[in-house]
Parts: structure tokens; sequence; C-alpha cells
């Protein structure tokens, strides 16, 4: 019966099921390098987007520059210009940066995953500490709050409440996005996938294979971002006319 | 004259570029009086109000809560600034404000709400607080809505939450930006009455308003403010028996 099944899939399933440890290993440096790039760059990306958010007169240009450049350009080409380009440097290539961390193709795409996501994340903060509601921010300050303890009491978590929507597409594009570590010849999911292809010439067995890996981690993804959208955004639930603080009735004159 | 005046202001100018909004008002409350501040959309009557939390920078003007002075001083650009923003943080803490679009902090629970001022900005012990916060929620009617959220509330609801919250920080000064405006006329009452149970208790209140019922039965003193200054003022049994100015006439002769 499983025989027949598995005669009628045109797919070398035997072969797949023969490699699974190294898709296996694939999953895990997507992930590593997926999860690790989102960590870094989100905590990154708080104090620049509260930078931006604030127009300070320094740090807003500085950071503005920086995310333009980032989200201006490929993540390939920013992850050829660090795995290929910063060897080229003697300085660098002489300096404690390079062994253990520029030499290492994990480590530049780590590098560049992370400089690519704090960018995009570092924007979508910035709308989301904006938007916060005027007459809130000015019930924390007439409480009492400094600036520091308004932000980190009131504006952050009502900020990052309201940004988890747009930030669940920031994952998933950085997952899919962390194919480009298998053209540095990282074995992620796609560089297996890829492997598998050149050794056996059998382009479905591995891409679809790949395919479905990432489709599985996306659907864990969205889960998560459900559940969290479900504990986090529970007060923005059947919101009232007049809960909406942003926009007070005119005076009744 | 043994005990200073619980909020003195004096002189108080603001302007928006080079409109004058606020020409210089002076007002003194004393411990337990309820001043009503009446006046026509854009006499000034709000901003004047946001002015003495500093919500607005005055231009110039010196403000006292139960003697003490806001220190402020001139910047480089000739601006009026706090001198000492710690200052005024802690003058803010004991100046609690009602709006009139409630402006309770949506991600937290009515509690939380309550719990905030006390727990992070007094840095009052967590049991005392809550403690505190069930009472005054109880005071306001809502003991049974500590868990939702400000959206899960009618409007009348959450300003009451609003008037916990300020009560939270045992003010000196109660400051009331038209707390009744943004709310449906069924819904008027309940936040009236909570206020009217205040002025009983002897709180200093200070009430931009629309409701001359308010003003004429619980203030102790009702001003009436014409284009950034102090057109009327005095008790409201004969300010209301007996206008003065042709302004007050017709703003009344409006309202009613």
């Amino acid at each position: 019966m499983m025989e027949t099944i598995l005669a009628w899939i045109p797919l070398d399933i035997a072969l797949i099921a023969e490699n699974f440890d190294r898709f296996m290993y694939g999953v895990w440096i997507t992930l590593n390098l997926t999860f690790l790039a989102l960590l870094l760059g989100g905590l990154l990306a708080i104090p620049m987007a509260i930078a931006r958010a604030s127009k300070h007169p320094i740090f807003n240009p500085l950071v503005q520059t920086y995310t333009y450049v980032f989200r201006g350009t490929p993540l390939l080409v920013q992850t050829y210009l660090i795995y290929y380009g910063v060897g080229q440097f003697d300085v660098i290539r002489n300096s404690w940066l390079w062994d253990p961390i520029l030499s290492s193709a994990w480590w530049c795409a780590l590098i560049a995953f992370t400089l690519n996501t704090a960018a995009y994340t570092t924007e979508l903060l910035r709308g989301a500490i904006a938007d916060t509601p005027t007459g809130e921010v000015e019930a924390a300050i007439a409480t009492g709050h400094s600036y520091r303890s308004r932000m980190r009491r009131i504006i952050l978590p009502s900020a990052f409440r309201r940004a988890i929507p747009a930030y669940s597409n920031e994952v998933i594009f950085m997952l899919h996005g962390s194919v480009i570590a298998s053209t540095i010849t990282l074995q992620d999911i796609l560089g297996v996938g890829r492997w598998l292809n050149g050794r056996y010439y059998l382009a479905y067995e591995g891409f679809i294979t790949a395919a479905a890996l990432y489709f599985l981690i996306v659907l864990c993804i969205t889960w998560a971002f459900r559940w969290f959208e479900r504990r986090y955004l529970r007060h923005l639930v059947r919101r009232t006319e007049s809960a909406d603080t942003d926009t007070p009735p005119a005076p009744a004159t | 004259m043994s005990e200073p005046a619980a909020l003195k202001i004096d002189d108080l100018h603001k302007s928006f570029g080079s409109h004058k909004v606020i020409k210089g008002v002076s007002m003194e409350a004393q411990k337990g009086e309820v001043i009503a501040i009446l006046g026509a959309s854009g006499s000034g009557k709000s901003t004047f109000l946001r002015c003495i939390n500093l919500l607005e920078t005055p231009n110039s003007g010196d403000i006292y809560l139960a003697g003490e002075k806001m220190r402020m001083t001139k910047n480089r650009h000739g601006d009026t600034v706090p001198e000492d923003i710690r200052q005024v943080e802690r003058m803010r803490a004991r100046l609690a404000m009602v709006f009139q679009g409630f402006n309770l902090w949506s991600h937290m629970t009515v509690m939380e709400n309550v719990l905030e001022g006390p727990l992070y900005v007094q840095k009052t012990p967590k049991a005392e607080a809550r403690e505190k916060a069930k009472a005054l929620l109880a005071k306001v009617g809502l003991s049974d809505r500590a868990d939702y959220y400000p959206a899960h509330l009618s409007g009348g609801q959450q300003q009451r939450v609003a008037i916990a919250r300020a009560l939270a920080m045992d003010p000196d000064v109660m400051l009331f930006d038209e707390p009744t405006s943004a709310l449906d006329p069924e819904l008027v009452g309940e936040v009236l009455g909570v206020m009217r149970d205040l002025a009983d208790e002897g709180r200093t209140m200070l009430v931009v308003t629309h409701e001359m019922g308010f003003a004429r039965d619980i203030s102790t003193k009702t001003v009436f403010l014409h284009k950034g200054e102090v057109c009327e003022e005095g008790p409201p049994a004969q300010l209301f028996a007996n206008p003065q100015t042709p302004e007050f006439q017709a703003f009344l002769s409006r309202m009613n």
C-alpha cells in the first residue's frame, strides 16, 4: 500500500529520506541565522527608532542615512559586500576581526542580515512610536513621568503592540531573505536543496523539500504571531467610538 | 495669611507664534476651592489650564503650588523653558489632570491605569498602591471593571477611571479640562456626580467646563475668560444673577 503511493509520487522519496539529516542541519542553519539576526537587529532597532521618532538632532540624520542605504540596496549585494568585499583590505585581514569573524561565511551572513533587518525594523518601530496617541503621551507627562520613564512605561509598550502585525511580515521576509546564505557556501535549507540538485541533477527533490520546509516554518511563525496578537492586542479588539483618544469629539458648545 | 494658596498663577502669558492666546491671567485657589473656568471656544481657557502643568510652556508668568514656585528660565533662543525639569515633574505629579478625551493608556487595564502613577512615579509599595486603587475604583463605581481595557468601557466609565487615576496621585490640585465635553449627554451626569463628591470632600479643583449647572451649583468661584483675559470673576451666585459685562451676558444667553 505505502509502496504504491510512493511509487505514484514523481519524487525520489528515498533520496530525500536518505538526506533528511542534511535537511535538518539546513533547518538549523536557516533558523539560527534568521532568528539571531532578528534578535540582534531588533535590539539595534529600538534605540535607533527612538532617535528617529524623537528627531534627535545628531542621531536622527545618521540613522536615517543608515536605513536609506540598507533599505535601498538588495540584501544579496549587502551580503556580497561583507563576505567578498571586506576581505580585500589588508587592515581587516590582519585584524582580530578577520579570524574568527569576517573570514566565516556564517558570521558574514549574520552581520548582513542583522544590519538589514535592523534598518527595516527601525522604520517600522519609528512609525509605531510616532503613532502613539498624543493624548496618552500627554497623560503620561501630566502624571509626572520623566521622558525616559514615559518612553519605557507608556510609549514603547504601546508602540511594540501596534507593530506586531507589521513585524510578522518582517520576520517572514527575513526568513525568506536568509536563502542568500546559500550563495556564500552555507548549507542552509536552500543550500542543501542546491547541493542535492548539483549532485544528482534532481531539481524537484531538493527544491520541493526546501520549499516545504520554508512553508512549515512560515506556518509556525504565523501561528506564533496569531497568538501574540490575541494576547497583546486584546485592548484593540471591538474598539468603541468614544475610546478613540486620537480624535476626541469637538466640544459641545 | 498663614497658609499659602494651594495654587497661585501670576500674570500668565501665552502666544502661539504671533497669536496671543493668554494675555496676563492671574488666579488663586485656596485649599478646598473649586474654580469653574468658563469661556467661549477660543477664549484660551484650555490653554490656560494646560500651561499650569506645563503641557504648554507659558511665555511668561509665575506658577506657585502651595507656595513653591515653578522655576523657569530662558534658553539661548530666548524661549521660556523649565530651569529644572525634575522640579516640573514633581509638581506635575501633584497637579493631576483629567482630559476631555480621557486619554487612558489604551494598552493597560483599568487597574493598571490607576496603578501607573503611584507605582512608577511615586514609587509607592505595590500592596499599598493596590489597596488604594481598589478603594478609588469603588469610589467611582467601577470595582467590577478593574480588568477591562479602556476601549471596552463607555465614555462616562472611561472618564471616571481617568478621575480615579488622577486621585491615585493624591494631588494637591486637580485640573479638569472640559471633562464632560466628549461625552454623550446621558453619560454626563455620572461624571459630574463624581466631581460633585470630590468638591464636597474639599478637593482643590480647577474645572474648565461648559456645564453651567456645575459652575453655578458646585464652584466656589467662577471665572469667565474672554479673548485670553479674565473678563469677570466672583462667587457664582452673584456672577450668574448679575452679569456685568456684555461679553458674559452674551455668553450666558448663548449657553442657556
